[in-house]
């Protein structure tokens, strides 16, 4: 699904060149959970925001589903944010002034799903997340554990190939951080969802059956769990 | 999609109230005063515009110098009354010509009596020859336009008049008594029609037409003139270039015939610049293009100038607040662009909300405008409406425009900003840096301030120039005195000299309210001079309370006096002669040469407003060398108490002329007067500066806001490093106060240059003063370091942990 061909990052600064990411060369698969790990600053979000084509790598190949994207326009790049990507961020980013169920929704309106196939959509993300009850509130109405599942069920609603999670749990408590996990290794296994996530826990990252270990922009290790 | 788009639109507004209200506000008060002009504009375009006939309709203007404030030649409406039959006569394409009344400011209008009712003054009562409504295409309720005005005596009203004098419009064949003047026996004449008020203004507008008879032929001897207003309908359209061409030829050969019958040289008359001219102004363009005073537009283009300018402070409030606010909105750009949304989508959503805000402000506005509409009325001497706008249909479609207009300047610009936010800066949590349009909001800040210390100069120079006019020196005692609206009669000033408190009974050809200036070359020691000339009755430079600077004025024992005696004013004397005292000079006529004494030099007295210069002037009290009798009879009292004096010259005029009210006018209500268009445009350009200036501060405020919580963390930062409120409020306020201080020098030279070329147009005027620029600026910064303090202080007193906590 994904193919990383010697991916190079740098920012220049002073015209010294400040490497973020150096030769990374990797496959991911479809159905994979891959856990990228590493010290602070070691590249981990810049990976991932070059996997989810927010930032463009300075020299190498990405291929998406077969297709080079490294230099995508921005048309293709929504299209396919719409139909095959879903974003997860650590301070969940839900937008303040929609609520649950309209934040929920953006998705939907934006690949422009029917009314009906999107409220059933939407009943069912509700339904799966416990959050019935919560549908009509606003985001900051919401504990952080709870954001975050909506934070989720939004990633999910456009049906998304592949969920692209950066340090999700990083704001929650231990308790509200298992259930995440254990949400993820159910659409894992379950729906068969590409899950990619930044993590700093051990405990965490095995939940997933691969972790990247990254330090200094190198991958070290490509462990198989 | 929409409909979530509105949501969140009005969503993100209630969380912003102050800001919304601001915003929408400041939109509407922009909105209400271009909306107000519009509503003007529209009114004034609109004139003549009732009948689609009035295209083939044209006014007929011949160049001349008479009845003119500069006694210099203009092309006039009011035109010789020979006019009518040389058209009718030499141009093919003529269908009708009318010849109708100019209209008199100074006129009240005619005295309208039916049966034993009391006498109703009347203005804009028109004698017209039979023509009129052939001319005209007005719509008769009652009669018929064939054969209206077919016989003399016979008058035509409109609807509103037969309503107030009959108390209904089924009046034909009825009678009304016309008195014209206050010994005027009066006329009967029979009403033939009753017209309806057409849809839209009228620049031949009359509330009766009559035909008197007068009219019909104009005078026999050839040299004497009457003047009247002609119009001229022609079969069809025609092209309006080749009809001057036309017009100027047949004009050119009337004149040199009529010159050559009178023994005149034509050559002679004209020189010196001077040409014979007449043409036609195609009725659409009468309006726009007054003879003698300025047009409304350019009356109107400082107001124009200014309601747009007031409407720019409140659409850059709109600007500023909407880029300052976006780094709330940041984020929501970030995550919709992950979530698949296009740019264009978010252009358009951030538009939809611009537009939401334009929309309410404009409801605001039509509200405004209704509650303003009264006042804006009366100030303006209009009738305007909004909902029963006879182009309320253009008027909407004008607002809608404006609508789009507004919305897209003031929300294009914003929404751009926003919509190209990266959504990798707002994943990374630093959107901030992602911050822009700062400098693009300190432009404008500083725009804003610009427009609104020049006003405040302006407010400053105006006040100063409005307080040096008003306590000019003006040449002759306006106090106890007044002006009657009545002509010089001896035996009727012989019975006002006796009441008791009256001190002169006089009469003049100008003054104050009501100057009617007579041209006349002089020939002194073989030079020609031009000067002004009046008419006095031999004690009215006393009633006036003139100053003699040299000589002597008029008195009853200098028998001459009656004969050729004649006093300057200074700048007469400038031209003439420093010492003119005894010396003699010549008015030459075709005929004959009479020679006059001056006996006396005045100060310059004023009888127009300030924007002119008193003309050089000779007064004389002889007829000898033409004269010409105005409605003036000047009354000067001996006492303060002059209401009484008053009530018996009022009861002595009504036992003598009871069919003819009488009116008058105190010289301090003239005076007044004179003043008031100056005023009225102070008081304006006060109020827009007033509106100006809070928008401009409300602005401040609110952008001041903005920044203030945007720098928390840093404010908390300084605090707990062991900064002071104060140097917390100094470090806010440095920022903006650069742009105050930098938009008082840039207005400097603006103000100066605008404010100059107002001055210019006065005559008499002060120097540029100095002061309200000083003032502009202290006033200008102290507000502005206010307005800013307030929100500093808010922000510097706020705990720094919980600040620091949201880390
Ligand atoms: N816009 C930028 N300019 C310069 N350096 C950057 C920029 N963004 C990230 N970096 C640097 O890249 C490195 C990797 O950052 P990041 O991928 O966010 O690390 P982490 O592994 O903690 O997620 C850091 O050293 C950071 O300072
Ligand atoms: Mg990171």
């Amino acid at each position: 699904m994904i193919e990383l061909k010697n991916i190079e990052k740098y920012y220049a600064t002073k015209g010294i060149k400040n490497y973020v990411l150096r030769h990374v060369t990797t496959t991911i698969k479809q159905g994979e959970f891959v856990s990228i790990m590493g010290p602070s600053g070691a590249g981990k979000s810049t990976l991932l925001n070059i996997l989810g084509m927010l930032e463009e790598p300075t020299y190498g190949v990405y291929e998406f589903l077969g297709e080079d994207v490294t230099s995508l326009n921005e048309r293709k790049r929504i299209e396919l944010y719409r139909n095959h990507i879903g974003f997860v961020f650590q301070a969940y980013h839900l937008i303040d002034e929609m609520t649950v169920y309209e934040n929920i929704e953006a998705p939907l309106l934006y690949k422009k799903v029917g009314s009906s196939e999107r409220a059933s959509r939407i009943a069912n993300l509700l339904d799966r997340f416990n959050i019935v009850a919560k549908k009509d509130l606003f985001p900051n109405q919401l504990s952080g554990g709870q954001q975050q599942l909506v934070g989720i069920a939004r990633a999910l609603a456009a049906q998304p190939s592949i969920i692209l999670a950066d340090e999700p749990t990083g704001n929650l408590q231990s308790a509200q951080a298992e259930e995440i996990m254990q949400l993820f290794q159910q659409l894992n296994k379950e729906d068969g969802i590409t899950i990619i996530q930044v993590t700093h826990s051990e405990k965490n990252a095995t939940y997933g059956n691969r972790i990247l270990h990254l330090a200094d922009g190198v991958v070290k290790d490509d462990v198989k769990i | 999609m929409f409909k979530l788009n509105l949501k969140i639109a009005w969503r993100n507004l209630w969380k912003n109230k102050a800001y919304a209200a601001i915003n929408i506000g400041g939109l509407a008060l922009g909105l209400t005063a271009f909306v107000l002009m519009l509503l003007y504009i529209n009114h004034e375009e609109s004139y003549d515009s009732w009948s689609p006939d009035l295209k083939s309709v044209y006014q007929i203007r011949e160049k001349h110098d008479f009845f003119t404030p500069d006694n210099k030649e203009h092309w006039q409406d009011a035109v010789n009354s020979r006019m009518a039959a040389l058209v009718r006569n030499n141009i093919p394409q003529v269908q009708a010509v009318t010849k109708v009344d100019q209209e008199w400011d100074w006129n009240n209008g005619y005295s309208l009596k039916v049966d034993n009712a009391n006498p109703v003054m009347v203005k804009k009562v028109k004698d017209a020859d039979s023509s009129f409504f052939k001319v005209f295409d007005y719509q008769f309720i009652q009669g018929n336009p064939e054969t209206a005005l077919k016989s003399p005596k016979s008058i035509v009203i409109k609807e509103s008049i037969a309503l107030k004098l009959f108390g209904t419009d089924k009046v034909l064949g009825k009678t009304i008594k016309i008195v014209i003047w206050r010994s005027d026996p009066g006329q009967l004449m029979t009403i033939t029609g009753v017209v309806k008020e057409p849809k839209t203004p009228q620049s031949v507008g009359f509330n009766a037409i009559m035909r008197t008879g007068d009219k019909d032929k104009d005078p026999e001897n050839i040299t004497n003139s009457n003047y009247c207003q002609v119009y001229a309908k022609m079969n069809g359209a025609i092209d309006t270039a080749l009809l001057n061409e036309s017009l100027i030829k047949v004009y050119v050969n009337a004149k040199k015939a009529s010159f050559a019958q009178q023994k005149r040289n034509f050559n002679d008359y004209y020189k010196n610049g001077k040409l014979p001219g007449l043409k036609a102004v195609q009725m659409e363009a009468v309006h726009a293009n007054p003879s003698l005073q300025i047009s409304w537009k350019d009356k109107l283009k400082p107001i124009i100038g200014i309601s747009i300018f007031l409407l720019l402070v409140s659409v850059i409030n709109f600007v500023n607040l909407a880029t300052a606010q976006s780094v709330q909105r940041a984020k929501e750009v970030g995550v919709k662009k992950v979530l698949g949304s296009y740019k264009g989508q978010l252009l358009m959503q951030f538009l939809l909300e611009s537009a939401l805000q334009s929309i309410v402000s404009l409801f605001l506005c039509v509200i405004l405008v209704e509650m303003i509409l009264p006042s804006f009325n009366h100030h303006f001497n209009v009738n305007l409406s909004f909902w029963y706008n006879p182009q309320l249909l253009m008027m909407i479609f004008q607002l809608l425009a404006l609508f789009a207009f507004v919305t897209l300047i003031a929300g294009f610009y914003p929404s751009w900003i926003l919509s190209n936010y990266n959504p990798v800066s707002v994943l990374k949590g630093n959107y901030e840096n992602g911050l822009k349009g700062i400098a693009l909001r300190n432009i404008l800040v500083v725009f804003q301030f610009v427009i609104s210390v020049t006003f405040i100069i302006a407010i400053g120079v105006m006040y100063q120039q409005t307080q040096y006019v008003s306590n000019k020196d003006l040449g002759f005692e306006k106090g106890n005195l007044i002006n009657i609206k009545s002509n010089y009669e001896e035996t009727f000033a012989e019975r006002l000299r006796k009441i008791p408190g009256v001190k002169y009974i006089a009469t003049t050809t100008q003054v104050m309210g009501n100057a009617f200036n007579v041209p006349e070359e002089i020939t002194y020691k073989d030079s020609k001079i031009p000067l002004n000339t009046v008419t006095v009755s031999i004690d009215a430079l006393q009633a006036l309370g003139v100053k003699v600077l040299q000589g002597r004025i008029f008195a009853k024992e200098y028998k001459q006096d009656t004969v050729n005696s004649i006093v300057l004013n200074e700048s007469a004397a400038k031209l003439i002669d420093k010492n003119a005292i005894g010396k003699m000079y010549d008015v030459k006529t075709e005929k004959n040469k009479y020679s006059f004494q001056i006996v006396g030099v005045i100060k310059d007295y004023h009888n127009e407003g300030f924007d002119k210069a008193v003309l050089p002037t000779i007064y004389k009290v002889t007829h000898l060398g033409g004269t010409s009798n105005t409605n003036n009879l000047l009354v000067r009292f001996d006492t303060e108490n002059s209401g009484n004096v008053i009530k018996k010259i009022e009861a002595e005029w009504k036992a003598l002329y009871p069919d003819y009210p009488m009116s008058y006018t105190t010289m301090s209500n003239a005076f007044d007067k004179v003043l008031e268009d100056n005023k009225r445009f102070m008081n304006m350009i006060i109020l827009f500066s007033v509106i100006s200036v809070s928008l401009s501060l409300l602005g401040l405020f609110a952008l001041s806001t903005f920044v203030a919580k945007r720098r928390t963390k840093e404010i908390a930062v300084r605090k707990v490093l062991g900064a002071s409120n104060i140097q917390i409020v100094n470090l806010l306020n440095k920022s903006f106060l650069i742009l105050v201080i930098a938009a008082n020098l840039i207005s400097w030279p603006i103000a100066y240059i605008i404010i100059k070329k107002w001055l210019e147009g006065f005559a008499y005027r002060i120097d540029m003063p100095v002061l309200p620029f000083i003032v502009a600026t202290i006033v200008s910064v102290i507000i502005a370091v206010l307005t800013v303090s307030i929100q500093a202080r808010k922000a510097a007193v706020t705990d720094p942990v919980n600040a620091l906590k949201y880390e």
